[in-house]
């Protein structure tokens, strides 16, 4: 059904109405970060009458009390290895659970369930308190390997083998391929939509986390830039918009890039999270 | 096909890495919460005896001091899943229909402008909501003043209901893209045929939208219901860093409550029960939700 552009203009324009309000905070952090203090905070205009770099310039000289690009290394660092780990470790597991008839499945399945029914503070406060005893308070190990614990990626990749034909893997086993081949050969290339998925889904998840690393951290080195920004939000940089946003947009894009990168896979991740 | 020993040892080896993990850092801290919240527990003391349910009774005994402090948390973040829940799901169902009817070339466009706020972080979100809506030279009132609707600042975020709006509207913006993503999908799943048919009988949009979409994804629909009041139910980080939790305690959350009973006032039991009743009343609601929408599908 093809619609003419005359019958679409109404559409489009109510759409790029929106777009512009969806659009206005994003543009305006951009714009107040290169505003002198005065103007940013008296300001209604949302262009700079006068351009300025000192909010930058600040930023990058006060680097000793706001460590902006450790906590930069930090988040890519936690999320990298997080979401690495995450995807490897839950298609070896979702791969044994669905093909491999491994002895327990039924328990482990069963765990595998009741842990999405859980909601996740009822495990937050007392996994803190476990960090804080072993004394790995402070180090990365709390900002990385609780996110393994998740169950959701061997649910999703454990629901997707088992509603896929194994035909594939059955004639690799006859031809005397290992263990090893198989999985590198046959499942991992088919299990890759869903693993991508899984690590955007995954990558969100630890990028974005704030609650957790705020308990578990310490020192401004160790923060994540989701948690640094918190702190410039509760600390000084509070009573000056302009030098906030210079901050803001440093940890904005990240994110952005990678979302703009990963569009593809987030548009599927929505669709694959199981739900028809 | 795949027997013998040296299988088994597979299937294992790969299938531990996980469940060591899982126990770990699921079912320990899951079964030490459950040990704790039985205990009268301290952060920095450790354990100082066994309670039974003592500490239960007393979050759940009007009068006390954790009774008021859970409540509160409670009945606020209630409050914030009743106002939130509505614009959520019925702005995110608009946003899809909107995208839907736009010219196939334009659809990635639109959606990657209405969900790209999704991709920042909640931090960087109040960042910049809270220089938006602030009471003292914030941009909003900045332009609202310059416009004349008003000739005094509006307090957003220290006086009701605007510290509500603030965080609404701030909830909205951030999260509402992924909701839309949800609906946009099902409305791809939608038969075609079946539009050409209402067409052919000479059905207006709305009565399209009753009969043909509707049913298609109301599934879907109820998903995303279940799904958005659990991240209401969550609400942390926009009352934590926006509103502080103010004016006068109304904007704190019931997870902010439970951080405070926890290191504010080192009890570590009592924030363990409230973490369990919190996760069982979740779990009640979501139950519930699940029955009603099966129900209605009877």
């Amino acid at each position: 059904m093809k619609r003419s552009t005359r019958k679409s203009l109404p559409i489009i324009i109510v759409a790029t109405i929106i777009a512009i309000l969806f659009l206005l905070p994003l543009v305006w952090m951009v714009f107040t970060s290169f505003k002198t203090l005065s103007e940013s905070m008296a300001s209604s205009n949302i262009l700079p009458s006068a351009w300025t770099m000192e909010n930058y310039v600040s930023v990058f000289s006060s680097v000793s009390e706001a460590p902006i690009f450790r906590w930069l290394f930090n988040t890519a660092l936690i999320t990298a290895v997080g979401t690495f780990l995450v995807v490897m470790i839950d298609v070896l597991a979702a791969y044994s659970l669905a093909r491999l008839n491994v002895p327990g499945k039924k328990v482990i399945l069963g765990m595998v369930f009741a842990a999405l029914a859980i909601p996740g503070i009822v495990t937050l406060f007392p996994a803190f308190y476990m960090f804080k005893e072993a004394g790995l308070l402070d180090t990365y190990v709390p900002l990385i390997l609780p996110y393994t614990a998740s169950t959701m990626g061997v649910f999703l990749m454990y629901n997707f083998l088992i509603s896929f034909p194994k035909d594939l893997e059955e004639a690799a086993y006859i031809d005397g391929a290992s263990q090893w081949q198989i999985l590198y050969h046959v499942i991992f290339p088919t299990i890759k939509p869903v693993a991508m998925t899984l690590g955007v889904i995954t990558f969100l998840g630890i990028y974005n986390d704030f609650l957790w690393p705020s308990l578990v951290t310490n020192s401004n080195d160790m923060k994540t830039i989701t948690l640094g920004i918190a702190t410039l939000i509760q600390g000084a940089n509070f009573v000056n918009p302009a030098k906030m946003m210079a901050s803001t947009v440093i940890a904005t894009i990240p994110g952005i890039v990678v979302f703009l990168i990963a569009n593809k896979y987030i548009v599927k991740s929505v669709t694959n999270t199981g739900i028809k | 096909m795949y027997k013998g020993a040296s299988h088994k040892i597979w299937s294992v080896l790969m299938v531990s890495p996980f469940v060591i993990l899982f126990l770990l850092f699921w079912a320990l801290p899951l079964a030490l919460g459950v040990w704790v919240s039985l205990h009268n527990w301290n952060i920095s003391s450790g354990n100082l005896g066994f309670v039974s349910l003592d500490n239960y009774k007393s979050i759940l005994t009007p009068g006390t001091l954790y009774y008021d402090l859970f409540m509160k948390g409670l009945k606020n973040t209630l409050y914030f899943v009743v106002i939130s829940v509505p614009p959520l799901v019925l702005i995110s169902l608009g946003l899809a229909l909107i995208i839907d009817n736009l010219p196939r070339k334009l659809k990635p466009i639109y959606r990657t402008i209405f969900f790209i706020s999704y991709s920042i972080s909640v931090t960087a979100v109040s960042a910049i909501f809270l220089w938006l809506f602030n009471g003292n030279g914030g941009y909003f009132n900045n332009v609202l003043e310059s416009i004349g609707v008003i000739r005094e600042p509006i307090n957003w975020l220290g006086e009701q209901p605007y510290a509500w709006l603030t965080i609404l509207i701030t909830t909205i913006w951030w999260t509402i893209g992924f909701n839309m993503m949800l609906f946009i999908n099902a409305l791809d799943e939608v038969d075609a045929a079946l539009y050409e048919a209402a067409d052919l009988d000479g059905a207006g949009a709305f009565s399209k939208f009753i009969s043909v979409t509707w049913p298609q994804i109301r599934n879907v629909a109820f998903f995303i219901i279940i799904m958005t009041v659990i991240a209401s139910f969550n609400l942390y980080g926009q009352t934590k860093l926006i509103t502080g939790g103010g004016p006068e305690q109304s904007t704190n959350s019931l997870i902010m409550n439970i951080q405070t009973s926890v290191f504010g006032m080192n009890q570590l039991g009592i924030g363990s029960a409230m973490a369990i009743i919190m996760g069982l009343i979740m779990m009640v609601i979501i139950v519930l939700q699940y029955w009603l929408s099966y129900r209605n599908k009877e």
